[in-house]
């Protein structure tokens, strides 16, 4: 039996602001005397949505913003009801729809916990016993006993984090909660998180726009786009095809408006024309092959001549995670541009890089440091696998490539065996031997 | 009605929790704490007890002072309940957003935090009724049902109110001026006893006396605070005459306003 089951559903709003009392009673009259009454539009947040959760699963939603995720949280909650359609839970269900909602400020941090706990849905007996280990997980135990609206914003959320999570629910519905606290709290967090998912082995449903913590908590993500459902599969498929919703939408922006570019910065005297991906026999890329070889081409305008210059490269996430960045420093080369147009050439062997979008970032310096061109978001670096030698899901975690290859060596043959050798099980043992080589087709 | 009953039931803990925060929330940083609780229905008192030394006010053989408290305990908590019940669910739109239990739970708590500070009004009677040498009686045990009454007619407003209250805000607007209207057509300065005598008495207005008497009497507060004079201080029974017209009206009204709110509620988190 599902514990979430959720068929066609639709939730409509009215656009606008609500009707004045007149516009109210014209209405009503108008139905009253069997005419149409004028309507406002309508807008579909949700538009004919349907899954199912089985008990125990781990599932992601993303999306952007106003998407619907949050009104299918409000949905499955029971806060808000549907305007078609039906959802059916099985057990109870604990909403963390962003902690904290319902702490009042006077109140200790003690009274809240019991206030907080009951709205929640805990007995007094249950909070009662729970009582120590949420003040304790909060780290609270020195301030339990003064009012909240002393706390630091930090120190509110992490205790209203610490009660929402000890309820004993069989669905969890998390919200963007998990970016709470400083570093370390943010790891316990995570770790609770963890902790109920794999080994009380609860459903839960969580509603994130950080992607990679999708990726790790979830066995399952939905993405949803205008309030439809359009993608259900693993978090590694259905978060590349949001990447690539996300960067179209701001490709777009940049087209329109020539807005939404991250950071860019550049000195009037110098122009970035354009960037080109070529292969090795110049011919221009339009995606580029895991582990294969090609030059990324800059083309730049100057006004005067710029002497000394150094240029550098970057690759970043879509959520600008720096991932790699090459400097001509690095090779102790710098170029002298003349007055008029010239092509830098950054020239790539083996790219590193798994399946996936990325972005392009370029920087150029003078010698003395200073910036003379700096942006993010430059250029679309779209990886695919090889043609002809599909990348296996299992190595679609991650952003890089590790070069390296496995074997198995037998107990009765490691005699002999130079080198460390890992821990191991009765007869095999597995070991990563670093190759020299790249291991993928060129 | 089987449902209500059991929604409260499970919910019991979450209506004390919340009827605890409003208590100690409200005198939570003030000096003198819960006794602000009974300043209101003191102070009318004294200003009543004042008025009524120029206009003449026939109390029978009751002292004034304390038959108008007694007219203004049950007032001061219908009329704070029903406010409180109105806005309750406006009120709290940030877990109404945010979380769901059934949402009747704003408006019974309310009233129920009312309930805590009509206690403490009780404290000031008893007061009183020594202060006067009045010893109470037997009929003392018909409080509790006048005030459940009380409660009952107090969420029948509380309820469609509230549900109004987050289409229209005009409710909560214009209800403290309804409220301070309904008090002049309660027995609050003056004893039910006047009116009586008046038009059933004296025929004050001919043959339209017994009518008017009745729509009087619709008013659940009519009923109400007469009884509770009576139980409290002249030793009588109620007068079931006066209270049946009102305890109709609400028979009939608080079922409807009831379902309205449940109708509405589902759209709470939407349009609030």
């Amino acid at each position: 039996m599902p514990a979430i089951e959720v068929s066609h559903l639709t939730k409509e709003f009215r656009l606008g602001a609500n009707q004045g009392l007149k516009q109210t009673m014209l209405n009503t009259g108008a139905r009253l005397a069997g005419k149409k009454a004028e309507k406002r539009p309508q807008f579909k947040a949700l538009d004919d949505v349907s899954f199912s959760i089985e008990q125990g699963e781990v599932v992601g939603i993303i999306g952007h913003n106003g998407a619907g995720k949050s009104t299918l949280l409000k949905l499955l909650a029971g806060i808000s009801t549907p305007s078609s359609g039906a959802v059916a839970v099985t057990g109870r269900i604990a909403p963390l729809i962003e902690v904290g909602a319902g702490f009042v400020p006077d109140f200790t941090g003690r009274e809240n916990v019991y206030l907080n706990g009951a709205i929640l849905g805990m007995s007094r007996k249950e909070i009662d016993s729970k009582f120590d280990a949420i003040v304790e997980f909060a780290e609270m135990e020195q301030f339990i006993d003064t009012p909240v609206k002393r706390y630091s914003s930090g120190m509110q959320v992490k205790l209203a984090f610490s009660v929402a999570t000890s309820i004993e629910s069989e669905i969890l519905v998390v919200d963007e909660v998990l970016a709470v606290g400083d570093l370390a709290f943010q790891r316990k967090c995570f770790d609770r998180m963890e902790e109920l998912i794999n080994q009380q082995g609860r459903t839960v449903l969580i509603v994130s726009h950080n992607i990679r913590q999708i990726e790790r908590l979830c066995r399952r993500t939905l993405l949803l786009d205008h309030g439809k459902l359009i993608s259900d599969g693993p978090p590694s498929v259905v978060c590349d095809e949001f990447y690539a919703i996300s960067n179209a939408a701001i490709a777009k922006s940049i087209a329109n408006k020539n807005i939404g570019r991250a950071r860019f910065e550049s000195v009037p005297e110098f122009e970035l024309i354009g960037i080109d991906l070529r292969d090795s026999k110049g011919a221009k890329l339009d995606e580029i092959i895991t582990g294969s070889d090609f030059t990324i081409t800059l083309h730049v305008r100057c006004e005067h001549e710029f002497c000394d210059i150094t240029a550098g490269l970057g690759v970043h996430t879509t959520d600008f995670f720096y991932l790699t960045t090459h400097s001509s420093e690095s090779n102790a080369r710098t170029f002298d541009l003349p007055a008029g147009e010239s092509t830098l050439v950054c020239d790539i062997r083996h790219l590193p890089l798994l399946p996936g979008v990325y972005q392009l970032r370029v920087g150029i310096s003078n010698r003395a440091g200073a910036t003379i061109l700096y942006g993010e978001n430059l250029k679309q670096l779209r990886i695919v696998s090889p043609p002809d030698a599909p990348m296996p899901a299992s190595m679609r975690d991650g952003m890089f490539l590790l070069d390296a290859t496995w074997l198995a060596i037998n107990s009765a043959s490691v005699h002999g065996m130079t080198g460390a050798q890992p821990a191991s099980n009765e007869n095999t043992a597995c070991q990563a031997v670093m190759a020299s080589d790249a291991r993928l087709p060129k | 009605m089987l449902t209500i009953a059991k929604n409260l039931y499970d919910y019991r803990e979450l209506l004390m929790t919340l009827a605890w925060k409003n208590v100690t929330l409200r005198y939570k940083q003030a000096y003198l704490g819960i006794a602000w609780a009974i300043l209101k229905p003191v102070t009318l008192m004294l200003i009543f007890t004042l008025v009524r030394s120029f206009v003449g006010i026939d109390s029978g053989d009751i002292p004034y002072p304390i038959l108008t408290f007694a007219a203004l305990m049950p007032w001061t908590f219908f009329q704070e309940s029903t406010s409180d019940g109105v806005n309750s669910v406006v009120g709290n739109t940030a877990l109404i957003k945010k979380i769901y239990f059934p949402r009747e739970i704003f408006p019974i708590t309310s009233v129920l935090t009312k309930l805590v500070e009509l206690g403490i009004s009780f404290v000031i009677l008893a007061g009183l009724m020594l202060w006067y040498g009045m010893m109470p009686t037997a009929q003392i045990l018909w409080v509790p049902l006048i005030v459940l009454y009380t409660v009952l007619a107090a969420l029948t407003i509380a309820f469609c109110g509230a549900a109004i209250n987050v289409y229209y805000r005009d409710v909560g607007q214009a209800l403290p001026v309804l409220l301070s209207l309904v008090m002049y057509a309660s027995p609050v300065i003056y004893p039910l006893q006047l009116v009586k005598d008046k038009l059933l008495v004296h025929q004050g207005a001919g043959e339209w006396s017994g009518t008017l008497y009745t729509l009087y009497t619709l008013n659940p507060l009519a009923g109400i605070i007469d009884a509770f004079q009576s139980a409290v201080l002249r030793g009588a029974p109620p007068d079931l005459n006066a209270m049946i017209p009102g305890a109709m009206m609400v028979a009939v009204l608080l079922p409807f306003s009831y379902l309205y709110f449940k109708r509405a509620e589902s759209y709470f988190a939407d349009v609030i």
